[in-house]
């Protein structure tokens, strides 16, 4: 008799489901609407940069869903670990340019500096990650006012700190000779580097879920996302897996600090918090814990970011803040997140 | 007034009726009455302008902080838009000073026409927000908002002049240009009248916000954080509370955003929206301690000290290794060490200041107890 | 006497101010399945999860198998051998029935899959679902998952807290049906409120009042005395 209910249930699961996937498809292609008021050129170049915009936020975005949906913390300082990588991608750009391979080269050379640029800057995110999360997170588990608190103040540290190293004035980042210039595509002027960009993303997006969906450590992290006491029962040492999810999103965040310094070609030591803010808002359209969710969110947020800064510049962010506020208001779980 | 308690009287009347009979011989009054004396007679003994400026400015983020502490302290309500109601008085005295040509002596009045209504709106506004919405949520809106209002401050060139900011006179015998000659150690000028203008106003609110949370109001307000659920079964409508604490804390907030811009005479995005600000804050009100008004003197007045008295620290640490880049930046970083105390004051004296320094006595008015 | 694989000594335990647990001492066999039986709030799920480590006991000792596991983590508790199956929510929803199965295989080998065989034919649903998310599972069917969940490594001690609970009869019936297979294969723990089902499946028992075991013995002579059932549990 079980199975026949279970059986029945489908059916009305599709039902709420196609209901879900309605919102979902629906807040998506609201973003199709601007056309009304930007000719098509534009629109496509808009277009593709708000895609890039939300790849690169993505990348900051899908550690901290992960970070808050499996330990439950809540890590201000997620925008520290961007700022670091585009210091430091910086650093080693130029570093690499003066062997003559950025500003000069080949297309092998160009890829190889961007490569090692952001293998760099991923080594240092997980590092700095691994440091805060050893030292500091594990001291305030399940107190969210003073992960508030002190990760604001670790932010506030590491910033102070870059501008020790780097000095507190912005510098301007050298995009690799390959990478430089657009494609013209039937009058749509498209950056290569924001090609790039895309690509990277779409890569990471796919790594992720691969990692998340096939092997078991991504069963793990998903059901310590579900319930921590259950995997811990299980056999697994919960807090080994939180030190490697958090390191894994500091370093994705420090990759996206790179390829965000390259894309807007200058990096500026209040570029974390300004990027903190874009990611929380991400997280919280998408849903905390969902990395589809932060990846969907976050091509919102870049398509809608670009076609109202055209539009209106000053109400840009103002938008973005309009729409969390509104998803808090009807879905506070957020696109992807579950009652 | 009814001098005896009555036989059945509870615990609460009775303490609080032996609390208003020893009001004028506990020590803390004469304390209280001494730093009163020392801030009316500060600036007229004293005649060092940089000391009448950190204690203005103490005075001012107090008044900040205490409002801060209203709302998160006390209600428990965490926000991050406190620096933006703050900003908005600001720009108020600015804007209005600013855009009318010359400043005439209904402006600060005028300002608080334009400060208050829209900084109660916008309390309102919030406060409903973060009864429908879950904390951190909440607190991440508040975050996003602030940073709005930094950039529509940079951005709305034609409103606020972006990032040149504004600068500006006050009116009548608040100006710069006005003088009476000398009294004591000071010069009688406009400089003198703003703080004790300053000074009333900033006694005035904190005295507010002091009876405030000793209300009733008040009272209930502790019982909401201690324990929502059972406030809410008691019979209150906890929500009115928090929402009428949250616009008393915020437009109070926004009134000391106009002193400060009073005293300063200049106000541009980063100094009174930016996040530092905010930074600040909740660095004042930690150390001093969250849920303690008078927290709020010790946390402003350790910063704003500190603030002022590092360049010369700085100054010292260059002259003794000049040619040790590193150490230059170093010392240039304050913020840093701001940063590094702030998280071990969250780490250790979570409390803050008072906090400790109240579970010190407690502790050792239960040990003379256990003693007797 | 055969040993005892699990001893419990004046353990008490804490939760935020309530002192949950005051002393609880008990045995438990090798092979002999064990009820703790008792009143709700009796300390009867928190003995469970004192033993796994999830709510640590504040004093008293507790040796699984000789070795002393009261300081232990859960995590160290599960891979010495013990399996655990909660009062709610020990499924994942959000993953398939075979990934439930993967997270709880702590080795993935010929054993394990032999496992999973005599798990299908205890629970033929369970086969039928495999790749369904387990979210969509009925109520027994979930309960019937976290149970075989926990079967499938070798463990030598299973937990099991209230699996009946919120279950129809005739679940329960199916229910009792498989624990009784099996528990002949490993030692069971069993906390239940329902009498029935409990003594179907235990061999020991012992009742908890108040943070403490105030009587013990063996279930078969429990369910003649009526006196006791009706003292401490309320039945009879």
């Amino acid at each position: 008799m079980d199975s026949e209910i279970a059986l029945a249930e489908p059916e009305t699961r599709f039902a709420l489901d196609a209901k879900k996937w309605a919102f979902r498809i629906g807040s998506v292609g609201i973003w199709v609407l601007p056309i009304i008021w930007i000719d098509v050129t534009t629109y496509l170049v808009l277009t593709v940069a708000g895609v890039t915009m939300g790849m690169l936020l993505f990348l900051t975005a899908s550690g901290l869903t992960l970070i808050f949906g499996l330990m439950d913390v809540l890590n201000l300082a997620h925008g520290a670990f961007f700022a670091w990588g585009a210091y430091v991608g910086f650093s080693i750009l130029n570093a690499l340019n003066a062997l003559g391979w950025v500003e000069t080269g080949t297309l092998g050379q160009s890829a190889g500096s961007v490569l090692l640029a952001l293998v760099v800057a991923l080594a240092v995110g997980a590092m700095l990650g691994i440091a805060l999360e050893r030292i500091i997170i594990r001291q305030v588990y399940g107190d969210h006012l003073k992960q508030i608190l002190i990760t604001m103040g670790a932010s506030l540290v590491m910033a102070e700190i870059i501008k020790i190293f780097w000095g507190p004035n912005d510098e301007v980042v050298l995009v690799p000779l390959a990478f430089q210039g657009s494609y013209d595509v039937m009058d749509v002027i498209v950056n290569k580097f924001r090609v790039v960009a895309i690509f990277i993303g779409g890569a990471v997006f796919l790594g992720i879920q691969l990692v998340l969906r096939k092997t078991k450590l991504g069963i793990i992290v998903r059901a310590g996302v579900e319930n921590r006491e259950i995997v811990q029962a299980m056999g697994y040492n919960i807090n080994l897996i939180f030190t490697g999810v958090f390191a894994a999103g500091a370093a994705l965040a420090a990759v996206g600090g790179t390829m965000w310094s390259i894309f807007k070609e200058q990096i500026h030591p209040a570029m974390g918090e300004e990027n903190l803010i874009f990611a929380l808002i991400v997280v919280i359209i998408g849903g905390l814990g969902s990395v589809t969710g932060s990846f969907l969110g976050a091509i919102m947020v870049g398509l809608a970011f670009n076609y109202v800064a055209f539009l209106l510049p000053k109400l840009a962010l103002g938008v973005n803040i309009l729409i969390m506020a509104t998803i808090l208001l009807i879905r506070p779980w957020g696109l992807m997140g579950r009652e | 007034m009814r001098a005896m308690p009555k036989q059945d009287s509870t615990p609460v009347q009775r303490e609080r009726l032996l609390e208003r009979m020893t009001r004028f011989t506990r020590p803390s009054f004469f304390i209280q009455i001494g730093l009163l004396l020392a801030l009316i007679m500060g600036p007229l003994v004293l005649s060092s302008f940089r000391v009448m400026d950190v204690i203005a400015k103490i005075m001012v983020f107090t008044v900040v902080v205490a409002s801060y502490d209203l709302i998160l302290g006390y209600t428990g309500i965490i926000s991050f838009a406190h620096g933006m109601f703050f900003g908005l008085g600001a720009y108020s005295l600015a804007l209005v000073i600013h855009h009318s040509g010359s400043p005439q002596w209904y402006h600060p009045f005028l300002a608080l026409g334009v400060a208050l209504p829209l900084s109660i709106v916008l309390a309102l506004v919030i406060a409903f927000f973060s009864l429908r919405v879950k904390a951190i949520f909440f607190a991440m809106m508040t975050l996003a908002l602030a940073e709005f209002a930094h950039i529509l401050g940079i951005q709305w060139y034609d409103l606020t002049l972006a990032e040149d900011g504004v600068s500006f006179k006050l009116p009548g015998i608040l100006s710069v240009d006005w003088s009476a000659g000398r009294f004591l150690a000071a010069d009688v000028n406009g400089r003198l009248m703003t703080y004790y203008l300053i000074l009333i106003v900033s006694v005035a609110l904190f005295v507010g916000l002091l009876r405030f949370v000793r209300s009733p109001v008040g009272r209930v307000l502790k019982s909401i954080r201690e324990n929502e659920q059972r406030s809410t079964a008691l019979g209150f409508k906890t929500f009115k509370y928090q929402v009428f604490s949250t616009v008393f804390g915020s437009a109070t907030a926004s009134v000391a955003g106009i002193l400060f811009a009073m005293w300063l005479r200049y106000v541009n995005p980063e100094s009174v929206l930016g996040i530092s600000t905010m930074l600040y804050i909740l660095l004042m009100v930690i150390i001093g301690g969250l849920g303690t008004m008078y927290g709020s003197i010790i946390g402003a007045a350790f910063i704003k000290i500190t603030e002022t008295w590092l360049p010369d620290l700085q100054k010292l640490a260059v002259a003794l290794f000049p040619n040790v880049d590193m150490i230059h930046r170093l010392a240039e970083r304050w913020v840093l060490y701001f940063g590094i105390l702030f998280i071990l004051v969250v780490f250790f004296f979570p409390r803050g200041f008072v906090g400790k320094a109240r579970d010190m006595i407690t502790r050792r008015k239960m040990s003379s107890v256990e003693n007797d | 006497m055969p040993e005892p694989i699990l001893t419990l000594k004046d353990v008490h335990t804490h939760i935020g101010l309530h002192h949950v647990l005051q002393g609880v001492t008990f045995e438990v066999t090798a092979g002999r399945s064990t009820v703790l039986l008792g009143r709700n709030g009796s300390g009867k799920s928190t003995t469970l999860r004192t033993v796994m480590g999830l709510t640590p006991a504040s004093s008293g000792q507790i040796k699984l198998d000789g070795k002393a596991i009261e300081e232990r983590k859960p995590f160290e508790i599960a891979r010495l051998g013990v399996g655990f199956v909660p009062e709610d929510q020990a499924v994942l929803y959000n993953l398939s029935v075979e990934e439930n199965f993967r997270l709880a295989m702590l080795v993935e080998n010929e054993q394990t899959w032999e496992r999973m065989e005599t798990i299908f034919e205890l629970f033929p649903d369970l086969k039928k679902f495999w790749r369904s998310k387990a979210g969509i599972l009925s109520g027994g069917q979930k309960q019937m998952l976290a149970i075989a969940r926990a079967f499938v490594n070798d463990h030598q001690l299973l937990l099991i807290d209230e699996p009946s609970k919120g279950l129809a009869p005739i679940v329960v019936e199916q229910l009792g049906e498989s624990l009784i297979q099996i528990k002949d294969k490993t030692t069971v723990i069993l906390v239940e409120q329902n009498f029935n089902l409990a003594s179907q499946v235990g061999a020991d028992y012992f009742i908890l009042d108040d943070g403490r075991v105030v009587h013990h013995g063996l279930i078969e002579d429990l369910v003649e005395d009526y006196e006791i059932k009706q003292k401490y549990l309320g039945i009879g």
